[in-house]
Formats: C-alpha cells, sequence, structure tokens
C-alpha cells in the first residue's frame, strides 16, 4: 500500500514540475512521511538537477539517517533551519545551518547563496518543508511577506520552488493563503492516488 | 562624449563590493566621501570597514586601516576567519594596517588627552600617511576612540572637518566608525561627528521571538541617490557582510 502512494505521489510530483515553476502540496500529516520518501526518491532520481532542500520539520541528521541515499547526492543541497536551535550541529558538506527558524532573512541569503553556484543552464529546484512548521515558529503575516520574496525571486532567477503545507488545525487561514501563491497545488488526498 | 560622462560617472563612485549596499547606494558611496559607521559593541562596524578595505585593494586600489580600539594581532586573528581575507593584501602592502596609539606614543603625544598642538600633529601624520601611500580607501577605527583624546566640541568638528577634506581632495574615501549604546538611535557619543560626515550607515539590532536580527540602514549619503530602507544583515565566515530585505519591518 506504502509503494503504491508512495509511486502515485512521485508520478504527481513529476507530472506538476514539467509543468509549472512553483508548486505548493497540501497534505495530511498522515501523508507527510510517504511525500518525503516520494520526494527524496524523485529527487536523487534526477541527478541533472540541482536541489536546494530546506528542512524546518525534521533536522538533517535525522533526514539522512532515514534516507541514507540522500548523503552521497551531488545534487541536493539542504538548509537546516532547526537543529541549531535543538543544540545540534554536526557539520556536513551537504548540509548549511540556520540558526533558527525565526531568521528568515538569513534563510533567503543562505538559498540564494546555494543557487549561485549552480550552472546557469542546470534546472534548478528550491524544496521548503514546509510553510506550516514556519508559521509555527514566526509570525503568520512575516512568512507571507517571506513566501512573497522567495517566490518572486525565485521567478526572476528562473527557480522552480515546491513548498510543502501539512494541514493543521487552525492554519488553515493562513495556508490557503500562502498556497495560492504558486501555479500549481497539488492537494494530497489517499483516494485520489 | 555621452562616454566620457559616463565612465566619469562610474569613477565618480567608490563601489564598497558588498553586492546589496552598492545597488543601495545606487552604484557605491561617492568618491573622496567621510561616511560614520555607527553601531553598538558587536555590530559589525569593523568587519564592514575591513571588507570594504580588502574589496578595494583586490582591485588594485591601495588602502589603511588606522585602529585604536584593539591591538593589530587581534584584529588580524579576528579577520582571519573570513573568507574574504587575504593575508597576502597585508603581506604586500595593499591594506596598510596602523595601530594609532603606537604612532601617538612615538609622536611623543599623551596618550589619554590631546592638546590642540597635538591634534595637529596627529591630523598632519594621518595626511601624510595616507599621501605616501596614494591610498584610495581609509578607515579609522573609530573616531569616537579619538574623540575621546580630543577636548572640546570645537577640537572634534576642527579634527574631522580637516582630516575629511584633506583626504577628499586626494580622492580618498573614508569610513569612520562610531560606538554608540545598545538599543539607541543615535550616531554618536559627542553629537558632532555626524554633522560633518557626508554618509551615515547605521548597525543596529531588533528582537523578534528571543532572537537578535542584525539591522543596517543607510541614513545619509550626500550626492547619492540611495535607499533608506532598512535591511536584515548577515555576517558569516563564508560571505562576509550581507543584507537581505528586513521582513515585517512596516510594522
Amino acid at each position: 500500500m506504502a509503494n503504491v502512494l508512495i509511486d502515485g505521489l512521485k508520478e504527481r510530483i513529476s507530472n506538476a514540475i514539467k509543468i509549472n515553476q512553483s508548486i505548493g502540496i497540501l497534505l495530511p500529516s498522515s501523508n507527510y512521511t510517504d511525500l518525503l520518501r516520494a520526494m527524496f526518491e524523485y529527487m536523487h532520481s534526477t541527478p541533472e538537477v540541482a536541489w536546494v532542500y530546506v528542512t524546518v520539520t525534521r533536522p538533517y541528521d535525522t533526514l539522512a539517517k532515514q534516507y541514507e541515499f540522500i548523503l552521497d547526492a551531488k545534487n541536493i543541497r539542504f538548509i537546516d533551519c532547526i537543529s541549531r536551535a535543538a543544540g545540534i550541529s554536526t557539520p556536513h558538506p551537504n548540509c548549511v545551518y540556520v540558526e533558527s527558524p525565526t531568521m528568515l532573512e538569513k534563510l533567503t541569503l543562505e538559498m540564494m547563496n546555494m543557487f549561485k553556484e549552480v550552472d546557469e543552464s542546470t534546472n534548478k529546484y528550491l524544496v521548503i518543508d514546509s510553510l506550516s512548521n514556519l508559521i509555527i515558529y514566526n509570525d503568520a503575516n512575516i512568512v507571507t511577506e517571506f513566501f512573497y520574496h522567495i517566490v518572486n525571486r525565485t521567478r526572476a532567477r528562473d527557480i522552480h520552488t515546491i513548498s510543502l503545507a501539512i494541514e493543521e488545525e487552525g492554519l488553515e487561514k493562513h495556508l490557503n493563503r500562502l498556497i495560492y501563491l504558486n501555479d500549481k497545488i497539488l492537494k494530497v488526498r489517499d483516494s485520489f492516488i | 562624449m555621452q562616454e566620457e560622462e559616463s565612465l566619469m560617472t562610474e569613477s565618480g563612485l567608490c563601489k564598497t563590493g558588498i553586492e546589496e549596499l552598492d545597488i543601495q547606494l545606487g552604484g557605491g558611496i561617492p568618491t573622496g566621501s567621510t561616511v560614520l559607521v555607527v553601531g553598538s559593541s558587536g555590530s559589525g562596524k569593523t568587519t564592514l570597514c575591513m571588507q570594504f578595505l580588502i574589496n578595494g585593494a583586490t582591485k588594485g586600489e591601495r588602502c589603511v586601516f588606522f585602529t585604536i580600539t584593539e591591538p593589530l594581532f587581534k584584529l588580524t586573528k579576528n579577520m582571519e576567519g573570513f573568507n574574504f581575507y587575504d593575508k597576502k593584501l597585508i603581506e604586500s602592502g595593499m591594506v596598510t594596517l596602523i595601530d594609532l596609539r603606537i604612532i601617538s606614543e612615538r609622536l611623543g603625544l599623551d596618550t589619554e588627552k590631546y592638546t590642540v598642538e597635538d591634534a595637529s600633529a596627529l591630523l598632519d601624520i594621518l595626511r601624510d600617511i595616507a599621501d605616501e601611500l596614494n591610498a584610495k580607501r581609509l578607515v579609522i577605527d573609530s573616531i569616537t576612540a579619538l574623540c575621546y583624546r580630543l577636548q572640546t566640541p570645537e577640537m572634534i568638528r576642527d579634527f574631522i572637518f580637516k582630516l575629511g577634506s584633506s583626504l577628499a581632495a586626494m580622492k580618498c574615501t573614508t569610513l569612520l566608525t562610531s560606538e554608540v549604546p545598545p538599543m539607541t538611535f543615535q550616531y554618536s557619543q559627542y553629537g558632532i561627528e555626524e554633522f560633518i560626515s557626508d554618509g551615515i550607515m547605521f548597525l543596529g539590532d531588533f528582537e523578534r521571538k528571543g532572537d537578535l536580527i542584525r539591522t543596517f540602514q543607510l541614513v545619509k549619503m550626500r550626492g547619492a541617490a540611495h535607499s533608506r530602507t532598512k535591511s536584515a544583515m548577515s555576517i558569516s565566515a563564508e560571505n562576509g557582510i550581507e543584507l537581505a530585505p528586513l521582513l515585517g519591518s512596516r510594522e
């Protein structure tokens, strides 16, 4: 069942990426782990693409232990916004640590700096995991302003964005406002896959 | 003719080499300006100034850094952590580091309080050094510590005015660091420095959810159509000073 789900998600992500510049993925928390596996497998299967993965949900160390294949992937780089605040900061060449998820300006700079190192002709993708977690740590209006900046900056530089939003009670109003800034929305429901 | 004009405009600006700052300045600091870099302890004044000098030296401009607040070995040790810092530029003499206290001692000046004659002698030596080295960028870190030794507001005004005028005539762009208490909105200790300077860069910070966010604001820059928007400022070993739009600044 899980494999069917992951394959279905991979296919939907793959189709959406081909068509659009920015994609918002809205999903229930029960599907989060499956989506993560689908995302990483998809990223790993596209070595010609440069990926920058921003994690506000799980520390990089945890992700690397869970999905070992990302450790050697030369096309995937990480920005970890939560480990430092939790006192974890194992240095890794694939990962840059931001002191706190409230340091949104620093996060913006790190994202853009990572893409500056990528050849102009290479396809570039930014994954934000997740908008809902950014709202937990920050004022919702600031996250909206941040996301506006990111969407505009990345569009101007031909960087595609994929932003995840985990449905949570009380956050719907903010998430809807944010997610609709994207060109395409994927709403993940078990029955749709 | 058009080409000549554009070259003149180009040569009239001193690029800091900090990309976002040069954008805010409309290209760079007008050459020959004296700019006050204001901030409390740890706000990044020295780093910004050193990055300004190193970027200039990399382009072939001779630079001088006068320190009065910390010994040279401490200054270089702190700077070695930054990727932009190139020791070879110091060794080759493109960037000259000078401890102003040692100069004062050699001149036989009272290191605590300067008389009018002392101030005049010091001014002459600063001008001579800049002239001899053909310096195009100069930093005094800090003007506050220097002003402390000048005994009256008139002496401070006279000193900064004469220094600025002489260096402007040499087309040397000067940054003077100004120390202010944290979380205050003032530009100098003595309330004089900002009126004689051509520009003011204000390095501050504010608290967001318990984190201190560094900020940067270009308050004044004579002769430049500059931005006055407050930015977030980052200091990192990899990139030195960087600026980004400050979120929530309209609240």
